[in-house]
């Protein structure tokens, strides 16, 4: 008889994805296992790689803005203002207040249907299939009032660089309070399925800890690194658009496991729907496009009127050349659902930019990935891809 | 392990509250839209397939050739040629093609359009087993419109886009602060509806 030492064993070399329905999208994980324990894990990314970066070098702004939708498409709103918001600090472009208002407003919307996505994916993955169910019945109300704002219910298309692209209607505000108001009822339902199922918390208490420090030191952003106890939020430290002007928390996690940051993501789910509710009430009046903005037919030559000079408050560090045109460049960075979305423009002064380049959440989080699998279970793999919320538009690009 | 502790443990109290929450479900209105047979009207400004205005006065379309949607179109599918006609000398429009298989749906050429000649109509279900049918000249264009046309119940048809709420509407061409609701069935014209875009003689 053989003892168990004598028996030589090898790892498992196992692939999991492109086409695998819980990896969210193409994303290909190479995973070496010991029995059951992930080993080693290697993301494959690619998949989707559509050359946005520098597509963008070769149109005017205003016409890069429709790809900008498509990096995290279910929350197409959010990446279109990021980008609107980078254009405007590098051109010194002002926003009028209902403008700010409306897209914060939007920002938050998108933030909800993003946010339900990944619930339902989440819990589907896990096991759940009936919060799947409930969470896109409610989706629904939301793109129904996205189709009633602009006309498209998925890739909006909506802001413009200096406002947004048209005033929003009572009856689109209506819908939206009535929204808000029966919102938090529908959070309590997802939570009376899962919130103390004793599956859900062995599914995901204890899994995935990672600490604060660490998670910072891996690039964590948004409520995967607020899960991990970390209260960053570029809402709150480099407010853009109205969040200085509306009252809202930062959800943060003890436990820095999968379940916290289900917490999270549950919490701000309230606190979306507390921003939104006071851009209705607060909404002001005026024009929700600034006269003086590049518009749609910019051109794509040197831009005339006041240069690139950059406004005050953004941080635009002008570089010098020794010859051509004058180079600005920006990083400028705002929260989208899934963490902090980042665009890094260097323009030589025309209207196009000379250089972008795209700081996604969802890359950072990938890259992040080896470290949350390794030691954990084949099974966990699913929650923990679940956790980090990514969708591989973004992280491609 | 307290007592009450145990006596959710036991009782699978947390169960049983999700089971009677989708107990209770099943026996509310379903929210599922059976769709080939249920059909929900588009909402106002939805965007959707491309058509050209008619014109009510001329029958044509409005476009001037100013090139302006081409220029700005996202994934550049509009192709438009204008030529010179022997006769008298003006420019007359040759080709005006959109690739909707390329088309991205922004709305970007309805909005800069001066003469608000072109519009995204709330038609979606308009698929096709060729290449062809999905590419759209002109004559398609002016058909897509009266297609729709025929389909709506109401007299007169406002894109939003065609002049958006909320702009400062100074810089807009006098055509396009102007334009009001267009006429969707032949027949009786408005004066609204019957202008006939200024620039459209110049040679
Ligand atoms: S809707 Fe956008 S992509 Fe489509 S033809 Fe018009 S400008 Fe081009
Ligand atoms: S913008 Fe309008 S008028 Fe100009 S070419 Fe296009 S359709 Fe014709």
């Amino acid at each position: 008889m053989q003892s168990e030492k004598e028996i030589t064993t090898k790892y498992l070399t196992l692939n999991m994805g492109p086409q695998h329905p819980a990896t969210h999208g193409v994303l290909r994980l190479v995973l070496d296992l010991d029995g059951e324990t992930v080993v080693k894990c290697t993301p494959h990314i690619g998949y989707l790689h559509r050359g946005m970066e520098k597509w963008s070098e070769s149109r005017t702004y205003p016409t890069a803005m429709p790809l900008m939708n498509r990096l995290d498409y279910v929350a197409a709103v959010a990446n279109e203002i990021g980008y609107c918001v980078a254009v405007e600090r590098l051109l010194g472009v002002e926003v009028p207040e209902r403008a700010k208002y409306i897209r914060t407003m939007t920002a938050e919307m998108v933030r909800i249907c993003s946010h339900i996505i990944w619930l339902a994916a989440h819990a589907i993955d896990i096991g759940a299939m009936t919060v799947f169910l409930y969470s896109m019945r409610d989706r629904e109300t939301l793109l129904d009032l996205f189709e009633m704002l602009c006309g498209a219910r998925l890739l909006h298309i909506y802001p413009r660089i200096g406002g947004v692209r048209c005033d929003v209607s009572q009856e689109f505000l209506d819908g939206v309070y009535k929204f808000t108001d029966k919102f938090p009822k529908l959070i309590e339902e997802y939570e009376t399925l899962i919130d103390q199922n004793r599956i859900w918390f062995q599914r995901t208490k204890g899994i995935g800890v990672i600490g604060a420090e660490e998670a910072i030191n891996l690039g964590l952003t948004g409520p995967t690194l607020r899960g991990s106890g970390v209260a960053y939020d570029i809402r709150k430290v480099s407010p853009y658009d109205a969040y200085d002007k509306v009252e809202f928390d930062v959800p943060v996690g003890k436990n820095c496991d999968v379940y916290d940051r289900y917490r999270c993501r549950m919490d701000e789910f309230r606190q979306s729907n507390r921003i939104i509710r006071q851009c209705v009430e607060k909404l002001p009046d005026g024009l929700v496009l600034n006269p003086d903005a590049p518009g749609l037919d910019m051109l794509p030559g040197p831009i005339k009127k006041a240069a690139p000079v950059p406004a005050p408050e953004a941080d635009a560090v002008p570089v010098m050349s020794p010859a051509g045109p004058a180079f600005t460049e920006i990083y400028s960075a705002t929260e989208v659902p899934k963490g902090e979305l980042g665009y890094y423009i260097v323009s030589d002064g025309t209207g196009k930019p000379y250089r972008m380049r795209i700081r996604t959440p969802s890359f950072m989080h990938i890259s992040a990935l080896p470290r949350f699998c390794e030691g954990n279970l084949v099974a966990d793999v699913i929650a923990l891809i679940g956790t980090i919320d990514i969708v591989l538009g973004e992280c491609d690009r | 392990m307290t007592l009450k502790q145990f006596i959710k443990r036991i009782f699978l109290i947390e169960i049983m509250q999700g089971m009677a929450l989708t107990l209770k479900m099943m026996f509310t209105h379903a929210v599922t839209r059976q769709f080939p047979e249920e059909r929900r009207d588009p909402i106002p400004g939805f965007r959707g397939r491309h058509a050209f205005v008619r014109d009510s006065k001329t029958g044509k379309e409005k476009c001037i050739m100013c090139m302006k949607c081409s220029t700005v179109c996202p994934s550049q599918c509009i192709y438009i040629s204008k030529q010179k006609r022997e006769e008298d000398g003006k420019f007359y429009l040759a080709q005006f093609d959109i690739e909707a298989l390329r088309c991205i749906f922004c709305g970007y050429c309805v909005e800069v359009c001066p003469v608000c000649a072109l519009v995204l109509t709330e038609e979606f279900e308009y698929s096709a087993y060729t290449k062809e049918e999905i590419y759209f000249t002109r004559e398609k264009l002016l058909a897509n419109w009266d297609e729709f046309a025929a389909k709506q119940k109401v007299e007169t048809y406002f894109n939003k886009f065609w002049r958006p709420e909320g702009l400062d509407t100074s810089k807009m061409t006098k055509f396009k602060r102007e334009q009001g609701p267009v006429l969707l069935k032949p027949g009786a014209a408005t004066p609204e509806a019957a202008q006939v875009p200024a620039e459209k003689e110049t040679a």
